[in-house]
């Protein structure tokens, strides 16, 4: 299927860095964005460590598409439609627990948190017993491709999407920052969820390197003293960087070593022991050497991280946090948000309270960065869904000069993989944009479904 | 948790001094709000006030999962710098301010172990608008303490359980 005419001037200006304000806002936009986007990009759904026995569950949405993600009685991690194979009941009401089965509220056919079919009420009466209906072929449909990166498990519901890590490609040196490798593991505390009015976009885009928006935005964080100043009025001597599925910006370090510039934010002695040993060495030459540290990220296209640090009582102590978060559309104009706490598994209690408290301070539903740029999106999303003001082209060419060139060079010194520039510029964001122009341009792939999933399977001719 | 699964001693009558003194206290504490008058708000707190919203979860075994994930988890601390920020004119969320109503109703106290704390527990409703925006409507009920000091009450703790899963608002810049 070929773009719309309208769609193929919408993206080529994008690719020139004009935004159609009316991508904020468009349904038919977001029709395109449901049937070619999110069909073949890696969606996550839950994290290891929020399933740590056998029979814990939570259910997740891409978007419509609600999925169970279980660990089963084996301890192997699965996810499938919430969807009765019988008659399409959802088989699980709840949004996380522990379970031995999922029971169809209508007709009660059982599955195991496996997936298969153990249960079907009156089997012989109803249809003839076991030869007749192999419970074996009707076990919950699994979407078409699962993977995992250090816990984060994602699906995908393209058959021939490429694998995760290919799609991560680089930006996996980066998110290891987050979600680091095996022996460290982190756990999740969440998700926070809720609602606000603005397209999912604004935030994948805003996380991706929008240091701009810092110093305005979050103005009141820095009058309050509830970060240092390295988080607000310095942004833009931090350095941006994108590779592969990914982008982020960093925040800029005051002097000093390894040690002393984490320990200025927040980080005490024994978890600084803990990232001496274990960051890898391009992560470690991004704090020691170049002096900045991760703060925002974006995996496109909805998957955004984010490492921050706080003052989290009256004598100015700091503790750093790192949250995590899913920009889930419900419509063009509406996104839920899931927003989860992450903490190193083997910290100390109090530095996780420490922590917790911080990011509770500062993002989720009640944090106060996060209350202030909510108010920004929400207003974007308003304004661009007028007749004129939907078609209104938004300037998103920081960084270039009105020739199209760069106003500034990369960084060429920068110790992380991809291309990096220093201060304000919008690079990351465009590439974004240009990443999800290349999707809208796809047809939508053949769904998967309702042809049942092959290792699922029907009934045997 | 409801008075009775607390199981906490029997509910004071409702012209209780106890119980009036309470209901008062939450009456001038919501019209300290909606009137965004933080500064009072903040002088009905205890020093060692707890402030909590856990997050509700839907879960199999009932609907909370209290203590994994918060909405607030508030100390003094960091209610006042939540309050210094709003007064900061910088606070965009809040710039032009919500207007609010909180509606307190289903009032009821017991006393506690300690002769100068009682429990109370209110039903609270929160209508929430914003410049010409479509009103949130936020529910939830306290679960609080308030210690006598003197003739004031003071707010311990405040546990607020919310009977939504996902809130339907753009963020919590409010106070519950």
């Amino acid at each position: 299927m070929q773009a719309s005419p309208k769609l193929a001037r919408t993206l080529s200006e994008i690719r020139d860095g004009w935004i159609p304000a009316a991508i904020y806002s468009d349904p038919d936009v977001f029709e395109q964005e449901r049937r070619s986007l999110f069909t073949r990009t890696w969606q996550f759904v839950a994290h290891e460590s929020e399933l740590p026995q056998n029979g814990d569950y939570v259910v997740r949405n891409v978007l419509n598409d609600s999925f169970i993600v279980a660990r089963g009685d084996d301890g192997v991690v699965r996810a499938f439609l919430n969807l009765c194979r019988h008659r399409g009941g959802q088989v699980c009401r709840t949004e996380s627990g522990n379970t031995r089965r999922f029971v169809c509220p209508y007709h009660a056919w059982s599955y195991k948190t496996d997936g298969t079919l153990v249960g079907v009420p009156y089997h012989e009466e109803a249809y003839g017993s076991e030869a007749e209906l192999r419970k074996a072929d009707f076990g919950l449909h699994a979407p078409p491709r699962i993977d995992l990166f250090n816990g984060l498990i994602f699906v995908n519901l393209d058959p021939a999407a490429r694998p995760l890590a290919d799609c991560l490609g680089g930006f996996a040196t980066y998110l290891e920052f987050y979600f680091p490798a095996p022996p460290r593991r982190v756990e999740l505390r969440g998700p926070q969820r809720w609602r606000f009015k603005a397209n999912w976009k604004i935030p994948a885009e805003n996380f991706s390197g929008d240091a701009y928006h810092t110093p305005h935005t979050h103005a009141s964080t820095g009058q309050i003293r509830l970060v240092s100043s390295a988080a607000t009025t310095n942004r833009r001597a931090g350095i941006i960087y994108a590779i592969d599925g990914g982008s982020g910006a960093t925040f800029r370090l005051d002097a000093g070593d390894f040690a002393e510039r984490l320990r200025s934010v927040g980080y005490t002695d024994d978890r600084i022991a803990v990232l001496d040993r274990s960051l890898s060495p391009a992560l470690r030459s991004l704090i020691e050497k170049d002096g900045v540290i991760p703060s925002a990220g974006t995996f496109f296209p909805n998957f955004s991280m984010l490492h921050l640090w706080a003052r989290i009582d009256d004598h100015g102590k700091l503790a750093p946090f790192t949250t995590v978060r899913l920009w889930q559309p419900i419509s063009a104009t509406e996104t839920e948000i899931l927003s989860w706490f992450v903490a190193d598994a083997d910290a100390s209690e109090e530095f996780k309270e420490n922590s917790y408290k911080a990011y509770l301070m500062c993002f989720g539903t009640s944090g106060m960065f996060e209350q202030d740029d909510m108010d920004a999106w929400v207003t974007l999303t308003r304004a661009t869904q007028g007749y004129l003001s939907s078609s209104v082209l938004l300037n998103s060419r920081m960084g270039l000069k009105s020739d199209g060139s760069a106003l500034h060079g990369p960084v060429q010194t920068f110790s992380g993989p991809g291309v990096a520039h220093l201060g304000f510029n919008e690079f990351n964001q465009r590439r974004w944009l240009r990443m999800w122009a290349d999707y809208l341009e796809m047809s939508p792939p053949a769904p998967p479904l309702p042809e049942p999933h092959p290792e699922v399977g029907r009934p045997k001719e | 948790m409801s008075p009775q699964e607390a199981g906490e001693r029997p509910i004071l009558p409702f012209d209780h001094p106890m119980h009036l003194a309470a209901h008062r206290f939450l009456v001038r504490e919501a019209h300290a709000q909606d009137r965004h008058d933080f500064e009072t708000w903040l002088t009905m707190m205890a020093p060692d006030v707890v402030y909590q919203a856990p997050v509700t979860a839907t879960t199999g075994a009932g609907s909370h999962k209290a203590g994994e994930m918060d909405h607030f988890a508030e100390d003094l601390y960091s209610l006042r710098m939540r309050v210094a920020r709003l007064k900061s004119n910088l606070a965009w969320s809040e710039n032009p301010p919500s207007r609010t109503r909180h509606f307190i109703a289903n009032v009821c106290t017991c006393a506690t172990a300690k002769p100068d704390e009682v429990r109370v527990w209110s039903a609270i409703l929160v209508f929430r608008t914003q410049g010409d925006g479509s009103p949130d409507v936020i529910s939830g009920m306290r679960d609080d303490v308030l210690r006598q000091v003197g003739d004031e009450l003071f707010l311990v703790r405040r546990m607020v359980s919310l009977d939504e899963a996902v809130l339907r608002t753009k963020n919590l810049a409010i106070f519950l």
